[in-house]
């Protein structure tokens, strides 16, 4: 009990002594403000609005200690509300702050160093009057000369070295992987695997017409023999002349790798992929042979040898 | 993907009930494998619809240029006697129900129906085979 008196007494001594020191403090600020040395005129009036809020906050916040030290009730009294009110200001007031935090940085550095610095960055914004042609100006310089160098000078040239993706720094290994995964780029997205994944696939199918220019009489022909015959259940027997017509279509103009559907190896992980299918002639799987579309013989299989 | 099983989707389905027998397009998806068999696209049929593989006659399969896809019909019948009933006899023969009968060659028809019109009357059922077996 002892103890606790005594160290009553001394901190309300110490409250005292403080309370002297920020009094002194205080009105010394005050002298110094009436003398308008703080002059805020030319200052940022967003930072002017925070601190004239939180002064008029802390002036409601020391009456209602005030009144709390003096024993009455705080309860329902206006200054609350207004406590309130200043509170939510300064609240929204918090992210506009944050969004302004650069610009008042550059401010008080500038006000700070008293000047910007020869190697600031801030400097290097873009000079729109070098973004000015330069053609302009020699037009009317050469006014004066032949017509043809005026003519000239308007032809458009077209710039000599056209830009191509270098490849000089890959090494051996990379371009063999992006082999590989070009691979597998286009496995993935075969003909085969489109057809898998629609019909696994919940939305509604899409059919998209490939107008093929060079054929389009072909194709029709095709489409409408394909539809008849799914639509009757039979095969149409095919003449000589159309068999042969088959064969040159679908033989020489679509070159072997047009046709060359792939096989699945790139999308084999075990495997890696293997070597890269430079020549896709070689790889082509001799046991497979290639079949016909439709206008296949009975028992008469031709096995293209490449 | 190379040593998956072959996927079997089907298109056009129609039941007719004339015939007594469920039709189909099959598209038949083998990537990097040659055209499935009749008989393993016939087990994989009779999976899908809960029916024996020789209630089901499949037939005009083409493969799509480049290999991986192939396409044709499926028929699946309701029970075997309608199917004997409504299928034509060659592809009952494929399977295996049906037998061609066996009979003298062309020629040697001609050559009896020669026969048989220098004869008149009932002795036209006894003519057989005589020159032959005279010569």
């Amino acid at each position: 009990m002892d103890g606790d008196l005594e160290k009553a007494t001394a901190l309300l001594q110490d409250i005292q002594a403080k309370c002297q020191d920020s009094t002194n403090h205080v009105n010394d600020l005050c002298k110094r403000a009436v003398a308008w040395e703080f002059n805020t005129s030319k200052g940022i009036s967003f930072l002017e609005v925070k601190y004239q809020m939180l002064l008029s906050y802390l002036v409601n916040l020391t009456y209602l200690m005030l009144r709390k030290a003096g024993g009455q009730s705080i309860h329902g009294d206006e200054t609350v509300l207004r406590l309130v009110e200043i509170r939510t200001v300064l609240e929204k007031m918090r992210p506009i702050d944050q969004k302004l935090k650069y610009q008042v940085d550059k401010v008080v550095r500038l006000a700070a160093t008293g000047g910007a610095a020869s190697d600031d960055p801030m400097r290097f914004k873009a000079n729109p009057d070098s973004l000015e042609s330069k053609l302009a100006s020699d037009s009317e310089e050469g006014s004066d000369s032949e017509d043809d160098d005026d003519q000239s000078s308007k032809l458009y040239k077209p710039p000599k070295l056209a830009a191509v993706h270098y490849d000089g720094d890959e090494t051996v290994l990379e371009k063999k992987q992006k082999q590989v995964e070009s691979q597998r780029k286009r496995a993935l997205s075969s003909a085969i695997l489109q057809d898998l994944k629609e019909q696994y696939h919940d939305g509604p199918t899409e059919i998209r017409e490939a107008k093929d220019m060079h054929r389009l009489k072909a194709t029709k022909m095709m489409m409408e023999k394909e539809r008849y015959e799914e639509d009757n259940f039979m095969r149409l027997p095919m003449s000589k002349k159309e068999r042969q017509n088959q064969k040159q279509l679908a033989g020489m103009s679509s070159l072997n790798s047009v046709t060359y559907f792939g096989s699945f190896n790139p999308l084999d992980l075990e495997e890696g992929g293997g070597e890269g299918f430079s020549n896709k002639r070689r790889k082509m799987d001799k046991s497979k042979g290639k079949s016909k579309k439709g206008g296949k013989k009975k028992g008469f299989k031709k096995k293209r040898r490449h | 993907m190379s040593e998956g099983t072959a996927t079997i989707r089907t298109r056009k389905f129609m039941t007719n009930r004339l015939l007594c027998r469920k039709q189909m397009v099959v598209d038949v998806l083998h990537p990097g494998k040659a055209t499935l068999q009749k008989t393993e696209i016939r087990e994989k049929l009779a999976r899908m619809y809960k029916t024996t593989p020789d209630l089901i006659f499949c037939f005009g399969f083409r493969t799509q240029f480049g290999g991986g896809k192939s396409t044709g019909f499926a028929l699946v019948y309701d029970t075997l006697d309608y199917a004997k009933k409504f299928e034509p006899k060659f592809r009952l023969a494929r399977q295996g129900l049906y037998e061609k009968p066996v009979r003298p060659g062309r020629k040697q028809r001609k050559e009896k129906k020669n026969r048989v019109k220098k004869v008149r009357g009932t002795k036209k059922a006894s003519v057989g085979n005589p020159k032959k077996a005279a010569a």
